[in-house]
């Protein structure tokens, strides 16, 4: 279905009810995905699918509804919906009108070899299959998805524009005998050379050859690579939405605009307009431009993520995150340093290389306490040498604690993009010079 | 059927259809204030095909005839493509046997959706800000924050052994979150969710008022007097809702088959089955170590009759009286361990591919009083709720961290113990199991797996349980 026929039909409607402010979200994406494990393709996935947001407010009270689109039926459903919530809803405190000023698309963010030729990225499976067996790791997992996305946003104040984008992930996992390594990418264009090294690299620490070691938990020096990083920076970005704030679910509760809970070494961009980064865009789902920003500068909370609303309720301006109800980050970067992995790995007394993790929650989320799992290489070191693989232990701090201690970070930065980081994110290796390690005991 | 004609036409050794639609409304509420009201519709039609032993799926919100045979198209194009290639060569030529099953079931609704104004329902959220703020003593209650959402899932699936299932079920669903603020003492979070596949009736039975008034009651406690738990080891009596999740975690996932054969080995990991050389038949624990699976429990969030795969749905005992008993299938892995599926096949919606999932499941209860299993702890600690979790990738390390919790002194409950962590592994936990009571409760959630990633409803339930002693860390 046309997405100028959605708008005159969504138009019409709201017009006649009197509802004079909304914002129409239409998205367009064919995806494709290949899941590997065991060395073979498991499940060959594709996706063709349309949908829409609206959002519209009225007499200071917010609707929202989503739907796929398949037809004018199922706009007009969408619509229903929307009118009743809006009908029986009450003003709400953190309307906020939409904004007036607006973005433009991106130029370049269209990769013609993936829409072109899906084909050819798909035969790349095969590839990684046969680089990592050359590597010498029994069997690999992984994931391939790419695709070609139409972001559409049409507001009520006169914008009207759309988003057309590529976008490629791939990760891998790679086992030999007990040990097993991991390394994730993801951009707007096709690389070849950049998704074959996720296979390179995670070949390269399942392939480590070191005695296995068990290690008491305690305090250890941690270098988090650029996985690790992403994971718990994806995490932070998200209490930086100004609903998280909102909900009380953040410890950008406690920590405001202005405090210095980290370390100087810590910057943390949100880059809509990184045009190598999966989610570039130039405009946000209420048309206002998108800006690269920080959120924290050198370990100052700079900046919440807001759309009109949330912007709204804290006094301020929209950020250009605007989810029409959720403000989010487009992309991050984790300002990188000067060192490199090696010195990092030198200056490490008693710690470890943390390769991998997951299963990132909160305890509380004010004060930002959480644990992590460690997952695949985890190599403990001793006076600046890699001494043994030990495994699946947990880090269990606050983020204040841990980026309050960034020793350094590497010179050499990477797009990391996969399951555990839904926010594709640029990040260095970072050293901590100090966090808590747990395990049973 | 046609769309399953084709592609058998075109050389599929099986095909399957799934018309899914999601239906929902919602509403948003802070501090007894109306965030927002709104919901969503998720419709389109899911194909899956085996073609010479590969798997292909392809969704489409393109719900006209030539928007699914398109669909049809590009599955057995992709398995056509990478059936040429070694890459392709999966392991599974046919899906396995099963109780296929032909009906139409809607879970029971006693109480429609629309039997109650939004006027009401909005009224009911707002109100309990207030209600959480009675049961606050000492600290200020800083947040509350509802997300309460309806939904209607209907979905017809299809497919060429002959399974035809209409089903559609209503479900009801909250997630709170309380912050409560100690000038001195800080804050506490607290975060529950409640859901069943039921229609209004069960918001009586949630009590939501009370619930909120309790909660908030029981965090005001441990924030402003909770104490550390002793330094030695002492017997633990953990409470259903963290029983839930233990056996959710270190039974139910590890014992998911796709998970054992290493499908999503680079998604949410594998099981020790495979990594640690654990077989069907091989101990875990004790006696007392009985945990099952049944998607057939009424009201149950995860609640069905026949699987995403039309198979006929049977509670599953995935560990018996401390052996590991059945793995969680759908036909696909069922067909790589040569056995018969189990009804485990479940999609999140119309874009997801059905894999092997849990429904509820639960630790089986005992037959004592909650009083009985605090008998004879001269010191011990009651975690009766957490907020923190993980566990690893193979399912075997794991960790909770309690948030209601108290101490136990001779036999009886005392004082709050504030953040109390329990760590240890998962044939630790199922041999520690001393007693269990006959209290079984279930509690909401969404489980995660996949890629693309889904959601879906489960519960999670057990006894109150009473654990042979063991370090209690401190958070």
């Amino acid at each position: 279905m046309e997405v100028e026929r959605i708008k005159e039909i969504v138009a019409s409607r709201l017009r006649n009810e009197g509802i004079e402010e909304w914002a129409l979200v239409v998205e367009r994406r064919r995806s494709s995905m290949i899941k590997i494990a065991n060395n073979v393709v498991t499940v060959a996935q594709g996706w063709n699918a349309a949908w829409m947001e609206l959002y519209a407010a009225k007499e200071k009270k917010i609707g929202y509804v989503g739907s796929m689109v398949s037809d004018e039926g199922s706009v007009s459903a969408a619509l229903e919906k929307l009118l009743l919530s809006l009908k029986k809803s009450e003003p709400s405190p953190i309307y906020g009108p939409l904004p007036r000023a607006h973005g433009s698309p991106l130029s370049d963010l269209v990769d013609p070899r993936i829409v072109e030729e899906p084909n050819t990225v798909l035969e790349i499976s095969s590839k990684i299959v046969d680089e990592a067996q050359r590597l010498g790791v029994d069997r690999i997992a992984g994931t391939i998805h790419f695709g070609y996305r139409e972001r559409y946003a049409i507001t009520s104040t006169g914008f009207e524009a759309v988003q057309p984008s590529t976008f490629i992930q791939v990760y891998v996992r790679a086992f030999r005998d007990e040990n097993s390594g991991h390394w994730a990418w993801g951009s707007t264009r096709f690389d070849e050379d950049s998704l074959l090294s996720t296979v390179r690299k995670a070949s390269e620490f399942a392939t480590l050859k070191l005695p296995r070691q068990s290690i008491d938990p305690g305090e250890y020096q941690a270098i988090l690579s650029p996985l690790v990083v992403a994971n718990l920076v994806n995490n932070l970005a998200f209490m930086a939405s100004g609903m998280m704030v909102l909900m009380g679910a953040s410890m950008f509760v406690k920590h405001g605009i202005g405090s210095k809970p980290f370390s100087d070494n810590f910057t943390l961009i949100d880059a809509p307009l990184e045009k190598s980064l999966p989610h570039a865009r130039g405009f946000d789902d209420e048309g206002a431009p998108c800006t690269n920003k920080p959120i924290i500068e050198r370990g100052i909370v700079r900046n919440l993520l807001h759309n009109a609303k949330t912007a709204n309720y804290f006094n301020s301006e929209t950020t250009g995150n605007a989810g029409l109800v959720m403000p989010i980050p487009w992309n991050l970067i984790v300002e990188s340093g000067s060192a490199d992995l090696d010195s990092l790995v030198k200056d490490v007394r008693r710690g470890f290389l943390v390769l991998n993790n997951w299963y990132t929650r909160m305890q509380n989320w004010i004060e930002g306490t959480f644990s992590t799992v460690s997952r695949d290489a985890l190599i403990y070191i001793e006076n600046g040498e890699f001494k043994a693989l030990s495994k699946q232990m947990r880090i269990a701090d606050s983020f204040a604690n841990i980026f309050s201690k960034i020793e350094a970070l590497t010179r050499d930065s990477y797009d990391v993009w996969w399951w555990e980081v839904e926010i594709p994110t640029r990040a260095p290796y970072m050293l901590i010079n100090s966090t808590k390690f747990t395990k049973p005991i | 059927m046609k769309a399953i004609d084709t592609a058998l036409s075109k050389g599929a050794t099986y095909a399957e259809a799934r018309y899914h639609e999601i239906n929902e409304f919602g509403i948003i509420v802070r501090n007894g204030g109306v965030i927002g009201v709104g919901g969503g519709l998720s419709k389109g039609i899911a194909i899956r095909v085996l073609y010479k032993g590969v798997l292909a799926f392809a969704a489409t919100t393109d719900l006209s005839t030539e928007g699914v045979l398109r669909a049809v198209d590009e599955a057995l194009s992709r398995a056509r493509a990478l059936s040429y290639t070694l890459l392709g060569k999966t392991p599974v030529e046919r899906l396995s046997p099963a109780k296929i099953g032909r009906a139409r079931y809607s879970n029971v609704v006693k109480k429609p959706l629309d039997s109650m104004d939004i006027d009401e329902k909005l009224r009911l959220l707002k109100e309990l800000h207030a209600s959480a703020k009675e049961g606050v003593k000492e600290c200020k209650l800083a947040t509350t924050a509802i997300e309460y959402t309806e939904q209607v899932e209907r979905k017809i699936v299809v497919n060429s052994d002959g399974g035809y299932v209409d089903s559609e079920i209503t479900r009801v669903a909250t997630q709170c979150n309380l912050v409560l603020a100690h000038p001195q003492k800080g804050t506490a979070n607290r975060f529950f969710g409640l859901g069943a596949s039921s229609g209004l009736e069960v918001l009586k039975e949630w009590d939501l008022h009370a619930r909120f008034r309790e909660e908030a009651q029981a965090l005001d406690n441990v924030l402003s007097r909770g104490i550390e738990p002793p330094k030695e080891p002492v017997p633990v009596v953990i409470g259903s809702e963290v029983v839930g999740l233990i056996v959710h975690e270190s039974c139910g996932h590890p014992m998911e088959a796709d998970r054992v054969w290493g499908r999503e080995a680079a998604q949410a990991g594998e099981s020790f089955v495979k990594t640690r050389g654990v077989k069907l038949g091989d101990r875990i624990g004790n006696e007392l170590a009985t945990v099952i699976d049944d998607p057939t429990i009424p009201n149950s969030f995860g609640f069905y009759l026949y699987d995403d795969e039309c198979v006929t749905a049977r509670p599953r005992y995935i560990y018996l009286k401390g052996v590991l008993n059945e793995f969680l299938h759908n036909r696909w892995s069922a067909s790589i361990f040569n056995t018969e599926s189990n009804a485990a096949a479940r999609a999140k919606d119309f874009s997801s591919e059905p894999i092997p999932r849990m429904s509820t499941t639960y630790l089986e209860p005992g037959n004592q009083k909650f009083e009985e299993l605090l008998e004879g702890i001269k010191l011990g600690v009651f975690v009766k709720s957490y907020m923190e979790w993980n566990i690893d990738d193979e399912r075997w390390s794991q960790r909770y961290v309690g948030l209601e919790a108290y101490l136990i002194r001779n036999g009886e409950l005392s004082e709050p113990v504030r953040n109390p962590v329990l760590e240890f592994t998962t044939p630790q936990f199922y041999s520690l199991i001393e007693a269990k009571d006959r209290d079984l409760k279930f509690y909401a959630a969404f489980c995660g797996k996949g890629e693309p990633g889904q959601a879906i409803p489960v519960w999670m339930g057990g006894p109150n349980v009473r654990l042979k002693s063991l370090f209690v860390g401190w958070r």
